[in-house]
C-alpha cells in the first residue's frame, strides 16, 4: 500500500495510448461504451472512508472491560435475585434493584460516550457536503457537459483555466495550460502542463494532470487514465483511510489503568469468593460477596470524569480556534515530543510576498508583515522607479474587480502566485497599478514559458523584462557592478560556502529579475519577434520573493523548544523552509528549486534531508539521523515518505503531532498521534484524517494546545487519584463484614452513589485547577515511564488516605451501632442472626428486641453514615489533590471556583440523600442525626495535615516523591 | 516481532519478580521493602490507636443502662411463640411428631413464667390480677440496685398455659400461639383511643390494657378462622400497663413480657388461613414496609390426617 504508484502512462506517445485505452483521441468513445465502462469501473468519485454502524459502535460502548465487568455483576444480581425468588423468598428485592442500578450505569456511560463521538462523527461528516462537478467530454466527436462522476478511462476530456481537473488524465495537447497541485503536492507554484514527457516519475512529469487539482490558465486536452479511488489522489485518500486508527495516549493509559484495575477487582474478588466458600457461606452469597467487590472496586465514574475533563477542555480549545475531533486528542497534544509540520500555509503565510530587491547595488528589505506595518525602505532612488514601473507593467496579474475598499494583501488576484506577489506589491508601494499601466499601454506581450524562462511586454516605447534566477543572464545589458554578485546564482550546484553568504537568504535564485529599455516611438514589433527585441536592456533590479512566516511561529517554536518539542519541517515537493536564525525557523527562505544539495543549515544541530535521499537511505538510517539532528528539514518528500518520517519518529518512542493542510499531508495526519489540519488552508482530506483543527491556521495555537494538553494530564492525574482513594473505604466494609461478621456498613447501591453522583463533582472540578508552575518549561512526559497511575500514587492513595478514610468511616459506624444500642463487642459476629429475615426479636445490648426491619433500617443509617464520612474525608482529599508540591495555601484554597462550588454541591447532593422523604426505601439512605456528621471531620483534617507534611517533605527533598 | 517482544516482557516480569544483579524483590531492594514496611506499620499502629481511642472515648458517652437512641427501634415489634420459619405453622392433629417442634418451643419459652420461677419477692412484684397504671421504678441507673419486675401468672393463659393440656391444644386442632410485645427500654405503649377499634375489643375495653386481635389476614377467609379464644391477665385479651416501662437487661434481668394467648378452636382444616394480629394502642403505629411492626401474620395450615 505504502509503495509509489507506478504508471506509465506519461510515457506512451498518443498511438499507444488509444489502443490501451480503445479510444479515439479525436471523437472519444461512443456514449455506448461509456455507459458500459461506467458500469464497470463505477463513478468517478472519491469514496468516503467506510463507517462504522451506530449500533455497532454503540455496542463497542457498551463492551469495555470495566463494562463487561458490570455485566457480570449484574448478571450475578440477577441470579442471587432470581435464585431468592425461586425459593419462595419474597422481599428482599435488594438485588434486583442493583441489577437494573449497574445496568443502568452502564447503558447511560456508554450512551454518554456514544454521544461525544457521534458529535465528532458529524463534524467529519460535514466535510463532505462537495458540490457536484461538470466536466467537458468529447464523446462520439460531440463535446458534451456531463457531470464529473460520469467520466470513465478513456474519455476525452477538455480542461480550462478556472475548471478543477475531473480525473487523472493524460495532456494530448495544452495551450499555456498551468495547473495548482498544491492540493496533491502542497506547493502553490503553478506549474505548466503540456504533451512532453518531462520526467520519469508520473508526478514530476508534465504531460499528467492530477484529479482535483485545479487548472489555472490555459487550456487542455486530455485523455482520463484513471479514475476515482485509483486516481493519485485517491490513492492518497485510501492510503490515509487505509492507516490504521493509532490509539491516543490517553486511551493507552487509560486501558492500562482499567486494566489493573479489572484485574485487581477481580483478584480482590476471586480471594473473597474464595474465602467465603471456605468460611462455609452457601455459593449464592459467595457470589454476590465477588459482585460487590467488583462493585466496589471499579471506579464507574472515572470514565465520566476522563470525558467531562477532556470536552472542557475541548471546549476551552475551541475558543482560541482549535476544534477538537477526537477528545483524547487534547490529552495526546500535551505528551507531544515532536511536531511534523508542514511548512506551507502553517508556518508561513502562504502568500508569496516581495521580501527584499536588490538595485543600486544594495539590498532592500520589504515589508513581509501579514497586515503590512513593517517598516518601508528608500524609495528616492532612480533605479527604484525604473523598477517598479517594470515590476508594475510586466505583470499579468489584475486585481479582481470592486474589491477597491478591501486591503491590498486581502484583495482576490486573477494571475499565478508570484505575479499576484508583484501585483500587490507594486499596489502598496507604488500607488494603483491600474493608473500606471493606462499610461504606458500594452503593445505586445510574450508571456512567460519554460523555455523562454521569461516574460516580455512592449509598450508605448518601452520593453519590459521579467525572468526567473535561470535567466539567460547574455541579455543583461548593462549588469555592471551586479555581475559579482549573480554569479553564485547563476549556478544551480552552489556550492556551499557562497549560499552561506550574507546573500543567499535574501537573494535566492528564485528571485525574478527585471529589466528595461526604451524603444523608439512607433515600433510594432509582432509577439513572436519580441524575444528578439528585448536585447540590449537596462537592468533595473532584482526582487526576492518568500513565503513569509507567520509573525506568530518564531515566538510559538522558541515556546515549543522550551518546552522540550521538536519541531521538524516536513517540506513538500520543491520547497523547505530553513532552520535558521535566532527564533528556530524564523527565517523560511527557498532552497534552491533544482538543488540536490544536502544543505546544512548554520546550526550544525539542524539538516536538511531531501525527500530524493530518503528514498535512497538504507532502513534505520533515518532513525539514526532523527536521534541526532534535534532539528530537522525535510525536503521534496511526498506522501508515502511524510509517512515514513512520522513512522520512524514514532518508533523512537516520540508522541509525533503532524500539521498539514494539503491531500498530500493526510496519511501523515492520520498516522500521527495527534494529525491538526488547518481550517482555512486545508483541504477536506486532510480535515477529514486530522484529529484537531486550526481555525486560524495558526501554528501558535499548536502551542496553546500543548499547553492545555500538559494541563489537562496533570489535572486528569490528580483526578484519578481522587477518584481512586475512596475504592479503598468502600471496600473495607466487604472485608470486615465477611472477616469480622458485622453487619454491612456499607451497600452496594450506596457506593455506586458515591461513584457516580457525589464524587463526579469535585473530581470533574479538579480539571479547572490551575498549574502548579510553569508547565511549558517542563520536558514532555516520557509515556513509558510518566503514566496516569503509577506505584507511587497508587499506594498513596490506597495504602494511606484510603486506609485512613476506612478508619473515619468504621469509626463513625461503631458510633451510630453503639449510640442506637449496640456495642462493639456485640457487633463483631452479629451478621448470621442480624440478617436472618425471621428473627424478629433480636436483643440488643442493652435487652431491646429488635424487628427483621428495624435492624435493616438501622444498616441502612449505617450505609449513610459511613457515606457521609467518606464524602466529608472527600472533600479533604480534593483538597489535598489540587497540589502535589506546592502547599494548599501557597495555590489559595479557594481559588478554584468550581471546585468550591463542586463541594458546596456534593455536600448539598448528600443532604438531599440523607433528609429526602423516600429514600430509605428507594436508594437505602437513611436521615442521620447531626453529629454522625461530626464524626469523620478529624480524620479529615488528619488527611490535610498529614498531606501538607508529605508536601513539604517533598519540596524540601526535591526528587523524592 | 510481536513474539520477540513478548519474550522481553516475560523477561521483564521475571526480572521484576527478583533481579538478581540489584538483589530486588518485586523492585525493591529488602532494606528499601523493610523501611516500607516498618513505615506501614508505624502508620497503621497509629491509625488503630486513634481509632481504638476514639471508639473507647464514644462508649464512655454512651450509658449503660439507656441506649442513647430509639428511633430505629421504636415503635415496637409484635412477635408470637412458637417462633417459626416463615411464619407458618403446620401440622397434623393426630400426629404429635408433627406438632412436636411447637410445643417444646412454646415449653421452653413459658419456664420464666412457671409460678416457681416466680418465688423470689427481692426480684418479682405482685402487680396485680387487672391492668393497671404504668409502673415507674425511678431513674435508669444502678444507684438502687437492680429493679423489681411484675410477676406473670402462667394460669393466666388457661388453655394454653400448657398446665393441663401439655400440647397445648395442637393434639385437637386448636392450636395456641402467644403473642408479645417487643421489650423496649422506657417504652410505654399508650392505650387506644375509642375510635376506630373492632367492636370485639370495645366490648372489653380496659384503658389500661393494649388489647390484642387476630382477624383473618384476607376478607375471603373471615370464615374460614372460626372462633378465636384470647387469655391474658385477668381474662383480658391484652397487655396490662404495668409492665411498663421496661428498664433494660442490667436493671431487670428476668423481667416477664406480658404474654396474650391465642387459640384458634374451629380452624379450617387442609387449607392455609392466614391470620393477622394486631396490638392497639396510640403510639403502636404499622408499618407497610416492617410487617412485623405492632403486628404479625401468621398461616395455618392443619391437615386432618
Amino acid at each position: 500500500m505504502k509503495r509509489e504508484l507506478e504508471l506509465d502512462d506519461h510515457k506512451l506517445d498518443v498511438k499507444e495510448l488509444e489502443v490501451k485505452y480503445s479510444t479515439s483521441v479525436t471523437k472519444g468513445l461512443s456514449e455506448a461504451e461509456a455507459a458500459q465502462r461506467l458500469l464497470r469501473d463505477g463513478p468517478n468519485e472519491l469514496r468516503p472512508p467506510r463507517g462504522t454502524p451506530g449500533c455497532v459502535r454503540f455496542g463497542r460502548q457498551l463492551a469495555g472491560g470495566l463494562q463487561c465487568l458490570m455485566w457480570v455483576a449484574a448478571a450475578i444480581c440477577l441470579i442471587a435475585y432470581g435464585v431468592q425468588e425461586g425459593e419462595g423468598d419474597r422481599g428482599s428485592s435488594d438485588n434486583l434493584y442493583l441489577a437494573v442500578a449497574l445496568i443502568a450505569v452502564v447503558v447511560v456511560t456508554g450512551c454518554f460516550g456514544y454521544y461525544q463521538e457521534f458529535k465528532s462523527t458529524n463534524i467529519i461528516a460535514s466535510f463532505r457536503n462537495l458540490v457536484p462537478q461538470q466536466a467537458t467530454v468529447i464523446r462520439a466527436g460531440q463535446v458534451l457537459q456531463v457531470n464529473a462522476a460520469e467520466l470513465v478511462l478513456g474519455d476525452l476530456v477538455e480542461i480550462k483555466g478556472g475548471d478543477r481537473v475531473p480525473a487523472d488524465i493524460r495532456i494530448l495537447a495544452a495551450q499555456g495550460c498551468k495547473v495548482d497541485n498544491s492540493s496533491l503536492t502542497g506547493e502553490s507554484e503553478p506549474q505548466t502542463r503540456s504533451p512532453e514527457c518531462t520526467h520519469e516519475s508520473h508526478l514530476e512529469t508534465r504531460n499528467i494532470a492530477f484529479f482535483s487539482t485545479m487548472c489555472l490558465e490555459g487550456t487542455a486536452t486530455g485523455l482520463v487514465i484513471s479514475t476515482g479511488d485509483r486516481t493519485v489522489i485517491g490513492r492518497i485518500a485510501s492510503l490515509a483511510s487505509g492507516v490504521g486508527e493509532e490509539k491516543t495516549p490517553i486511551a493507552v493509559e487509560i486501558e492500562h489503568f482499567v486494566d489493573i484495575i479489572a484485574g485487581l477487582a477481580v483478584l480482590f474478588g476471586g480471594t473473597f469468593f474464595t474465602v467465603a466458600l471456605v468460611i462455609g457461606y452457601p455459593f449464592l452469597r459467595a457470589l454476590v460477596f465477588f459482585m460487590a467487590i467488583v462493585v466496589a472496586y471499579v471506579p464507574e465514574g472515572l470514565l465520566a470524569t476522563v470525558t467531562v475533563c477532556l470536552s472542557l477542555t475541548a471546549k476551552r480549545l475551541a475558543r482560541r480556534n482549535c476544534v477538537v475531533k477526537n477528545l483524547e486528542a487534547v490529552e495526546t497534544l500535551g505528551s507531544t515530543s515532536v511536531i511534523c509540520s508542514d511548512k506551507t500555509g502553517t508556518l508561513t503565510q502562504n502568500r508569496m510576498t516581495v521580501a527584499h530587491l536588490w538595485f543600486d547595488g544594495q539590498v532592500h528589505t520589504a515589508d513581509t508583515t501579514e497586515d503590512q506595518s513593517g517598516q518601508s525602505f528608500d524609495q528616492s532612488s532612480e533605479s527604484w522607479t525604473l523598477l517598479s514601473q517594470v515590476i508594475t507593467l510586466c505583470n499579468r496579474a489584475q486585481f479582481k474587480p470592486g474589491q477597491e475598499n478591501v486591503p491590498v494583501a486581502q484583495r482576490d488576484v486573477i494571475g499565478d502566485a508570484s505575479e499576484s506577489a508583484l501585483l500587490k506589491f507594486a499596489e502598496v508601494t507604488s500607488g494603483p497599478v491600474a493608473a500606471a499601466r493606462g499610461r504606458f499601454p500594452k503593445v505586445a506581450e510574450l508571456p512567460f514559458n519554460s523555455t523562454n524562462k521569461f516574460q516580455v511586454r512592449t509598450g508605448e516605447g518601452q520593453v519590459d523584462t521579467g525572468g526567473t534566477g535561470e535567466l539567460r543572464w547574455d541579455r543583461w545589458a548593462q549588469v555592471g557592478q551586479v555581475s559579482s554578485l549573480m554569479s553564485p546564482m547563476m549556478s544551480p550546484m552552489s556550492p556551499m560556502t557562497s549560499l552561506m553568504s550574507p546573500m543567499s537568504p535574501t537573494l535566492s535564485p528564485l528571485s525574478p529579475g527585471f529589466c528595461a529599455r526604451w524603444l523608439p516611438p512607433g515600433t510594432d514589433t509582432p509577439p513572436e519577434d519580441l524575444a528578439e527585441v528585448a536585447q540590449g536592456l537596462c537592468f533595473a533590479g532584482l526582487v526576492s520573493l518568500i513565503d513569509p512566516p507567520r509573525a506568530t511561529v518564531p515566538q510559538a517554536v522558541r515556546k515549543c523548544r522550551t518546552a522540550g518539542i521538536r519541531v521538524r519541517d516536513m517540506g513538500t515537493l520543491g520547497t523547505s523552509g530553513t532552520l535558521g536564525g535566532v527564533g528556530g525557523l524564523g527565517t523560511l527562505g527557498g532552497v534552491p528549486r533544482c538543488a540536490q544539495v544536502c544543505y546544512l543549515c548554520r546550526q550544525a544541530r539542524a539538516r536538511v534531508v531531501t525527500g530524493s535521499e530518503l528514498a535512497a537511505m538504507a532502513p534505520g538510517t533515518l532513525e539514526e539521523l532523527l536521534r541526532t539532528h534535534p532539528e530537522m528539514v525535510f525536503a521534496r518528500t511526498s506522501p508515502q515518505q511524510k509517512l515514513v518520517i512520522v513512522e520512524s519518529c514514532q518508533r523512537l518512542g516520540s508522541i509525533v503531532a503532524v500539521t498539514g493542510d494539503g491531500v498530500n499531508d493526510s496519511p501523515a495526519l492520520k498516522k500521527a498521534d495527534i494529525g491538526v489540519a488547518m481550517g482555512i488552508a486545508g483541504s477536506d482530506a486532510a480535515k477529514n484524517a486530522a484529529d484537531m483543527i486550526l481555525l486560524d491556521d495558526n501554528f501558535a495555537s499548536i502551542v496553546t494546545g500543548v499547553e492545555q494538553g500538559r494541563l489537562i494530564f496533570d489535572n486528569l492525574k490528580k483526578s484519578i487519584a481522587y477518584t481512586l482513594t475512596k475504592n479503598i473505604p468502600e471496600l473495607a466494609p466487604y472485608l470486615i463484614y465477611i472477616t469480622a461478621s458485622v453487619p454491612l456498613p456499607l451497600g452496594c447501591i450506596t457506593i455506586l452513589f458515591i461513584e457516580l453522583c457525589t464524587d463526579i463533582f469535585p473530581s470533574v472540578s479538579l480539571a479547572y485547577e490551575r498549574a502548579e508552575s510553569d508547565i511549558m518549561h517542563l520536558r514532555p512526559r516520557d509515556p513509558r515511564r510518566d503514566r496516569l497511575v503509577n506505584e507511587p500514587l497508587a499506594a498513596y492513595s490506597y495504602f494511606q488516605i484510603g486506609v485512613i478514610q476506612s478508619f473515619a468511616g468504621f469509626v463513625d459506624y461503631f458510633v451510630a451501632m453503639a449510640q442506637e444500642g449496640w456495642w462493639p463487642g456485640l457487633v463483631l459476629g452479629l451478621r448470621p442472626r442480624w440478617e436472618d429475615e425471621h428473627e424478629q426479636e433480636l436483643q440488643d445490648s442493652y435487652g431491646q428486641q429488635w424487628t427483621f426491619w428495624q435492624r435493616r433500617y438501622q444498616q441502612y443509617t449505617c450505609y449513610t453514615v459511613f457515606f457521609i464520612s467518606i464524602e466529608m474525608c472527600q472533600i479533604a482529599d480534593v483538597l489535598i489533590r489540587k497540589t502535589r508540591r506546592l502547599s494548599l495555601f501557597q495555590q489559595g484554597p479557594f481559588r478554584n471556583r468550581t471546585l468550591v462550588v463542586a463541594i458546596v454541591f456534593q455536600v448539598c447532593i448528600g443532604c438531599f440523600l440523607c433528609y429526602c422523604p423516600g429514600m430509605p426505601n428507594v436508594f437505602n439512605f437513611m436521615p442521620i442525626r447531626f453529629q454522625w456528621w461530626l464524626v469523620p471531620m478529624p480524620f479529615g483534617l488528619l488527611i490535610l495535615v498529614y498531606d501538607e507534611i508529605r508536601k513539604l517533605g517533598v519540596r524540601r527533598h526535591p526528587g523524592s516523591e | 516481532m510481536a513474539r520477540g517482544k513478548a519474550k522481553d516482557g516475560d523477561g521483564n516480569w521475571k526480572k521484576f519478580i527478583w533481579n538478581s544483579e540489584k538483589k530486588e524483590l518485586l523492585g525493591r531492594t529488602g532494606g528499601s521493602w523493610f523501611k516500607i514496611l516498618l513505615f506501614y506499620v508505624i502508620f497503621y499502629g497509629c491509625l488503630a490507636g486513634i481509632f481504638i481511642g476514639t471508639i473507647q472515648v464514644m462508649l464512655l458517652t454512651v450509658s449503660e443502662f439507656e441506649p442513647k437512641y430509639q428511633d430505629r427501634v421504636a415503635p415496637p415489634g409484635l412477635t408470637q411463640v412458637p417462633q417459626v420459619q416463615k411464619t407458618e405453622i403446620a401440622f397434623t392433629a393426630s400426629d404429635p411428631r408433627s406438632y412436636e417442634l411447637y410445643v417444646r418451643n412454646l415449653d421452653n419459652f413459658l419456664r420464666d413464667y412457671s409460678a416457681e420461677q416466680q418465688t423470689e419477692n427481692i426480684v418479682f412484684q405482685d402487680c396485680g390480677d387487672t391492668p393497671s397504671e404504668y409502673k415507674e421504678r425511678g431513674p435508669y441507673n444502678d444507684a438502687q440496685g437492680q429493679k423489681k419486675v411484675c410477676k406473670f401468672k402462667r394460669e393466666w393463659l388457661e388453655n394454653c398455659s400448657g398446665l393441663n393440656d401439655p400440647t397445648y391444644g395442637y393434639k385437637d386442632g386448636k392450636p395456641c400461639i402467644l403473642v408479645k410485645l417487643n421489650r423496649i427500654i422506657g417504652f410505654k405503649p399508650q392505650a387506644p383511643a375509642n375510635e376506630s377499634l373492632p367492636p370485639e375489643i370495645m366490648a372489653k375495653y380496659n384503658p389500661n390494657l393494649i388489647p390484642v386481635h387476630c382477624v383473618a389476614k384476607r376478607e375471603e377467609d373471615a370464615d374460614k378462622i372460626g372462633t378465636v379464644e384470647y387469655y391474658g391477665m385477668g381474662g383480658y385479651p391484652g397487655f396490662g400497663l404495668q409492665y411498663y416501662p421496661y428498664y433494660g437487661k442490667l436493671l431487670q434481668p428476668r423481667y416477664l413480657q406480658p404474654l396474650v394467648a391465642v387459640q384458634f378452636t374451629n380452624l379450617t382444616y387442609d387449607m392455609e388461613v392466614r391470620v393477622e394480629c394486631r396490638a392497639y394502642g396510640q403510639n403502636i403505629v404499622y408499618s407497610d414496609k416492617d410487617r412485623f411492626q405492632g403486628r404479625f401474620d401468621i398461616k395455618f395450615d392443619i391437615k386432618s390426617s
